[in-house]
């Protein structure tokens, strides 16, 4: 833009001068004294203090410190102080992250996955120090992919040759629960829990769930989620609470809310179902709706309600097969129910065990038909001869191209 | 295929990848024109076949590369990758089928057991590896054949290897170490 061209926006006048506050170049218009345009305070270059000419072309002796690893250990530095974890871990982060990035397979990487570098080292060293942190947490303070930084996590944990402990979720609680804005200062009095009770009552609740399958192959937050929201309508069940779904309960604690959430909250109550029935003082039928003012007296005594659940389900079974065994011979055409038995069981040769046990993962319950294996066609070369008609099928005639071809430019 | 126990465990073989070469040019858009069950993608630079007996999507590049993917067999790759070579022949091109090599076998196969995947990554350290938040399986990779096992806590397993012999080995090799971290069916 030449500055000819330039016209001052305030008063219209072509009178334009460069002049410079400090050290921001402007420039300013003569008759009105507005600033037409102006540059940057200052240049901000990310290679800081380097030059313009490649160290391998350069007559220089000593190598210089490359500088985004310097830049690189200050954002370590930085990510540390933000989520206040302790010096040792600060310190092994800084020395995972110089190793890191000079080992041949990540020093040309962009700068892009240098910073996700930065994140994966300090999983790492949390890790290895029993700080429990989640990778979800990580990966959303550098605004990076979980799945990008969780295969560049793998890569880097397989090059530097370390051995991580894997973090359990009942740790993890604790921190994700400090994230729901619910005690007394930020919520009405009704509403509110301290933050103690609830994360006590939410990692009893995702044990048990532990143990019946429901946190095996899940990603880890939405189970916590989960917990957290039900353990906090069980510390109070009144109308209230109990009315409030999950989404309002996200809008009061200030939270993202997770769809899986909604999915574990109901695998959640049907297991805490199954269990509250074998309370001996609770009358009427226990149900998804009035679980939750049970919860507390199914959590107090879980190890023994899942014992008699089990016995129960397994004197079940045991009635269930003597039955079976019994109706058998007295049923009048006793040989064809007994040959329909058979092939009945050489159909589905590994009995679903989902269906056999009280507590089983989803996916095992719901069991997709498990494929047949079609007969393999023996003695099979690939030289056999095939048929020309069985080819031809395969092949348009002159005719057809021509059509083909002519519907093709009619479509366009 | 056979385990320890009395039980013989079944391997169900789900895909076969395969490549082979024409030694030759080929002219897509003919291959596009004059082929029935053919898609074209120009943007790609590669005409895909869909053969139905045997089962197989073959990826078709000017160059003379093609690649058979869908088979259940070995054997099957091979009748196919034949099949669609006297095609090619028909169409008018001078193919001649070199090359033919099976490049990865995928299985799976089910253990009627469930697994304690945070032991099983304990106990074979270096080479298993769980991450829970990333994927809700445990692989785990043998060097020695060249196969990648995937366990999921439910007892199934996926296997993929360079041929089916690799893969039946790997099935052998990977089994009693998933028997020592077997999960109790009650809890």
């Amino acid at each position: 833009m030449s500055r000819a061209a330039l016209r001052c926006s305030a008063c219209g006048s072509s009178n334009i001068v460069e002049d410079a506050l400090y050290c921001q170049a402007q420039q300013v218009c003569v008759d009105c004294g507005s600033v037409v345009s102006e540059d940057a305070l200052s240049s901000e270059s990310v290679y800081v203090g380097g030059s313009d000419v490649s160290y391998s072309r350069t007559t220089a002796g000593a190598k210089k410190p490359c500088m985004n690893l310097i830049i690189g250990v200050q954002r370590v530095i930085s990510i540390c102080r933000i989520l206040r974890v302790n010096s040792e871990i600060e310190k092994l982060t800084q020395i995972y992250y110089r190793e890191a990035y000079q080992h041949e397979s990540f020093i040309r990487v962009s700068l892009r996955k240098k910073e996700h570098l930065v994140g994966c080292c300090l999983l790492l060293s949390c890790r290895l120090l029993n700080w429990p942190i989640s990778m979800a947490t990580i990966s959303s303070l550098l605004d990076a992919d979980p799945m990008v930084m969780g295969m560049l996590y793998i890569e880097m944990v397989k090059i530097l040759n370390i051995e991580a402990p894997i973090v359990n979720i009942t740790d993890v609680m604790e921190a994700h629960s400090h994230d729901y804005q619910i005690s007394s200062l930020h919520a009405p009095e009704e509403l509110s829990e301290s933050h103690k009770d609830l994360t006590k009552r939410a990692v009893e609740l995702v044990e048990l769930s532990a143990d019946t399958w429901i946190v095996t192959g899940r990603r880890p937050i939405p189970i916590m989620m989960a917990a957290i929201y039900l353990s906090w309508q069980s510390l109070k069940p009144n109308k209230h609470r109990l009315k409030l779904s999950l989404e309002k309960f996200c809008q009061l604690a200030k939270v993202n809310k997770h769809k899986p959430a909604i999915k574990r909250i109901t695998e959640m109550k049907e297991m805490l179902c199954k269990l509250g029935q074998e309370i001996p003082w609770v009358r009427e039928a226990v149900t998804p709706d009035n679980v939750v003012k049970h919860v507390e007296d199914i959590l107090k005594h879980r190890h023994a309600l899942l014992r008699r659940a089990l016995r129960a389900q397994e004197d079940a079974l045991l009635a269930e097969r003597q039955a079976s065994c019994e109706d058998l011979p007295i049923k009048e055409d006793a040989d064809n129910h007994q040959l329909h038995g058979e092939t009945l069981k050489s159909q589905d040769p590994e009995p679903n065990w989902g269906k056999r046990v009280l507590f089983a993962p989803p996916c095992v319950v719901q069991a997709k038909k498990s494929r047949v294996e079609q007969p393999e066609l023996t003695d099979v070369t690939g030289d056999e001869e095939i048929s020309d008609s069985e080819i031809d099928a395969y092949i348009r005639t002159p005719q057809e191209v021509r059509e083909f071809a002519l519907s093709q430019k009619m479509l366009e | 295929m056979d385990s320890s126990n009395d039980e013989a465990l079944d391997i169900i073989i789900t895909n076969v990848v395969a490549t082979f070469r024409t030694r030759c040019h080929l002219n897509l858009r003919t291959i596009a024109l004059e082929g029935n069950n053919v898609i074209y993608k120009p943007e790609f630079g590669k005409v895909l076949i869909k053969l139905r007996k045997p089962k197989i999507t073959a990826s078709i590049w000017s160059s003379g590369k093609i690649i058979c993917t869908g088979a259940t067999s070995e054997d099957d790759a091979k009748t196919g990758a034949r099949r669609l070579a006297r095609v090619l022949q028909k169409l008018g091109f001078k193919v001649r089928f070199s090359a033919f090599k099976v490049v990865n076998v995928l299985a799976v196969c089910s253990m009627p057991f469930a697994i304690q995947l945070i032991d099983f990554t304990k106990k074979n350290r270096p080479i298993a590896s769980y991450e829970p938040e990333l994927h809700p399986a445990a692989t785990y990779r043998i060097k020695l054949i060249k196969a990648t096992v995937q366990v999921f806590s439910t007892g199934s397993i996926t296997v993929t290897g360079p041929n089916v012999q690799n893969v039946a080995t790997a099935v052998e090799q990977i089994y009693p170490l998933l028997f020592e971290c077997k999960r109790p069916l009650c809890k």
